[in-house]
């Protein structure tokens, strides 16, 4: 996954103002939180020497298929069921800290990011992701917790 | 909101928050549970089958020509009985007493000698609860609960919150894995994963002593001598650690008296326990249960009121040797497990074989009896891993019998 | 110097490991006569360097032979960074367990850990059923 900077390298760097933000870094942040979207920059979608980091920007943020709101996918074919990532997912341990971030059975399934269901791991209300709205970060629990590599982020 | 949780019968942890939606004794959904569990909870189907000599007959038959077999037998030979529950287990203990049998289930070469140490507390052990609240180190030593016990990591030893361990698995604990293969655990345990070679646990053991009392540990196969200190210290500063020892280990092992002095090392510096990663759901039981009654955990053979114990009363020794001349063979497929260069003895001798499914035993049985599945189609109670006793209560009906009424009305036969 | 890939069909000598994987328990829960346990247990996973030697490529089959029995699997890739040579992976089950010594010093405990064996190309041969291993 790329970070604000590496997106603003890719940008005019001309701070013109057009997309309504105060600066290019400050619209590559927007960019990453998903608030705006490439085509929101008027001289990287019109002018022509941009051509290539235009298409490759929206590439980036193309919802491929079968992805979430926050990128994230689960391969299911990969996926055991172990629960690792349900358990380390800041959000689940902050929501649901004596049921998932305890180990067990979800006891407040409804603010759940993750859960097991059917021996597969299910992403769920998203909004709660942290790499999801305004303040998201780059929070990477539940990648560095599965052993057989089933979520990424795109 | 109270909801109706279900035990999972898949593994030797026993998960006891399961969540099964059912219609018409169909498993719609199951929340949870891991892959293995679900698989297990959806293995029950399809019409109770009694098979004698290939040919389908009813229950009553089988159960006469099981009776037949076992009582015509000079030395019967009982195995399994790792997925059955404790009343089933102590049913058969009794069958084996009356029919003088040699009686053995499959710790007798996977982990009953570390089994037995910790039955008569020669290693310190702790219970799967302590560790989600206490543990700080743990060690998965030539196991992979990955993949044999997928929700040991979640659940238990790495990542959950514990009481005194508020903070998370970042901060607060560190797992290690010593495997002779990257496994999906050692992969988890990062940097922590030292890779030893096959059969290079002992001298591994002896160099992590050394490098515990700031001696140079050395091995044949020159092991980074400062991975090993590093090691140490580790374990130097744990105030709750446990290893968790597999198949991996105590195989590569001639006897356990290297864990031994693990032990009574780390123990000198630091808290360390030891837990058996006991693999069906109640191995545990079965040795506890055979102990309780001979003071033995595997491999023993009645006669006439006395017991006799030893290897020569294992499976492997005793189809080896050839000296049992049938076998009932309990929720087990030996063929699937045992050295096919042993196994094929049992097909010289007549079979009975109980399953809640089809199995390569089974296809080689004289009589096959396919009963419910326990935990599932069948209720009792099961020995966790770390000696928890676990009660269960059947969720799907079935027509198939269970292990124990299969056992008792043999019982009965006799 | 090693002779071995001299030879019209090379072979080579290793020791396996056997192991435990998720997916395979899961297929013999559901049909252990099933194309998919079979799939997920008669294969063995190879050092890529291993896997040249003997002329093959990824889903090739071999011939796994010793004393104690003689297979039919597919080979693989081990996909582990360090290297490992000499050194092979079958998942435990009736394929890997026909090549197992019957020698255990009367202690009971085959020598799971312990199976040396000897690698030949099988390209175009069927890979070992599971009824006929017994």
């Amino acid at each position: 996954m790329t970070n604000a900077m590496e997106l603003y390298q890719m940008l005019p760097k001309t701070n013109c103002k057009k997309c309504g933000k105060a600066s290019c870094m400050a619209f590559a942040v927007a960019l990453m939180g998903r608030e705006l979207k490439p085509e929101d920059c008027p001289p990287l979608k019109e002018e022509p020497k941009y051509k290539e980091n235009y298409e490759k920007l929206s590439s980036l943020f193309k919802p491929s298929e079968g992805t979430t709101e926050t990128g994230l996918i689960v391969h299911e074919d990969l996926c055991f069921g172990c629960g690792n990532c349900v358990v380390a997912c800041p959000p689940n341990v902050a929501n649901d800290p004596y049921g998932v971030g305890s180990g067990n059975a979800p006891t407040n399934a409804n603010k759940l990011v993750l859960a097991v269901e059917n021996g597969i791991v299910k992403a769920q209300n998203l909004g709660e992701c942290r790499r999801f709205g305004k303040n998201k970060t780059l929070c990477n629990g539940c990648i560095v917790t599965c052993p057989v590599e089933a979520i990424e982020f795109v | 909101m109270e909801k109706n949780y279900h035990v999972c019968t898949g593994c030797g942890l026993l998960c006891d928050d399961i969540e099964v939606e059912a219609e018409k004794n169909i498993i719609n959904k199951v929340l949870t549970a891991c892959r293995i569990g679900v698989a297990h909870m959806k293995e029950g189907k399809g019409e109770a089958i009694f098979r004698v000599d290939n040919k389908p007959v009813d229950e009553a038959v089988a159960i006469s020509e099981a009776a037949t077999i076992l009582k015509n037998a000079k030395n019967p030979l009982i195995f399994g009985l790792g997925a059955s529950t404790n009343e089933t287990q102590k049913i058969a203990i009794e069958l084996a007493k009356k029919i003088n049998a040699t009686l053995d289930d499959t710790s007798s070469f996977c982990l009953g000698s570390l089994v037995e140490a910790i039955i008569r507390e020669k290693i310190k052990t702790c219970t799967l609860d302590e560790v989600r609240n206490k543990a700080d180190v743990i060690i998965f030593w030539g196991t992979d609960p990955s993949d044999s016990h997928p929700r040991h990591l979640s659940k238990y030893s790495y990542f959950p919150r514990g009481k005194e361990k508020q903070r998370g698995w970042e901060e607060e604990r560190t797992a290690i894995a010593v495997d002779v293969r990257k496994s999906h655990t050692a992969k988890i345990c990062g940097n922590y994963f030292f890779q030893i070679p096959p059969k290079g646990d002992a001298e591994f053991i002896d160099a992590l002593i050394a490098g515990l009392s700031g001696k140079l540990p050395k091995t044949s196969y020159n092991y980074p001598p400062k991975k090993i200190l590093e090691l140490a210290n580790i374990l130097k500063g744990a105030k709750f650690g446990v290893i968790f020892a597999g198949r991996g280990l105590v195989n590569s092992l001639e006897n356990l008296e290297p864990i031994f002095r693990l032990m009574k090392a780390l123990n000198e510096k630091a808290n360390f326990h030891l837990m058996p990663m006991v693999g069906s759901c109640n191995t545990m039981g079965f040795n506890e249960n055979l102990f309780a009654e001979t003071g033995y955990v595997n491999s023993v053979k009645f006669e006439n009121g006395t017991v006799l114990h030893g290897p020569e009363y294992s499976i492997v020794e005793s189809l080896k040797a050839k000296t049992v001349d049938a076998a009932l063979i309990i929720g087990s497929d030996p063929f699937s497990i045992l050295p096919g260069s042993i196994v094929k003895n049992l097909l010289e001798i007549p079979v009975v074989s109980i399953d809640s499914y089809e199995t390569l035993t089974s296809r080689n049985s004289k009589v096959y009896i396919n009963t419910a599945v326990s935990g599932v189609e069948a209720g009792g109670t099961a020995t966790r891993m770390d000696r928890k006793k676990v009660s269960f209560e059947p969720f799907i009906e079935t027509n198939h019998p269970s292990e124990e009424t299969i056992l008792k009305k043999i019982m009965e036969a006799l | 110097m090693d002779f071995g890939s001299f030879l019209t069909n090379p072979e080579i000598k290793v020791k396996i490991v056997t192991y435990r994987d998720i997916f395979q328990d899961k297929a013999m829960l559901e049909n252990r006569f099933g194309e998919e346990y079979r799939n997920r247990s008669a294969i063995i996973k190879l050092d890529p360097a291993d896997l040249k030697q003997l002329n093959l490529k990824i889903g090739d089959t071999v011939t796994i032979k010793n004393s104690f029995g003689s297979v039919v699997v597919k080979a693989e890739e081990s996909g582990y960074e360090t290297p490992h040579r000499g050194i092979a992976y079958m998942p435990k089950g009736p394929w890997s367990i026909t090549l197992i010594s019957d020698e255990t010093g009367g202690t009971g405990v085959p020598k799971f850990k312990d199976i040396s064996v000897t690698i030949t190309s099988a390209k175009g041969e069927k890979v070992t059923e599971i009824e006929s291993l017994f």
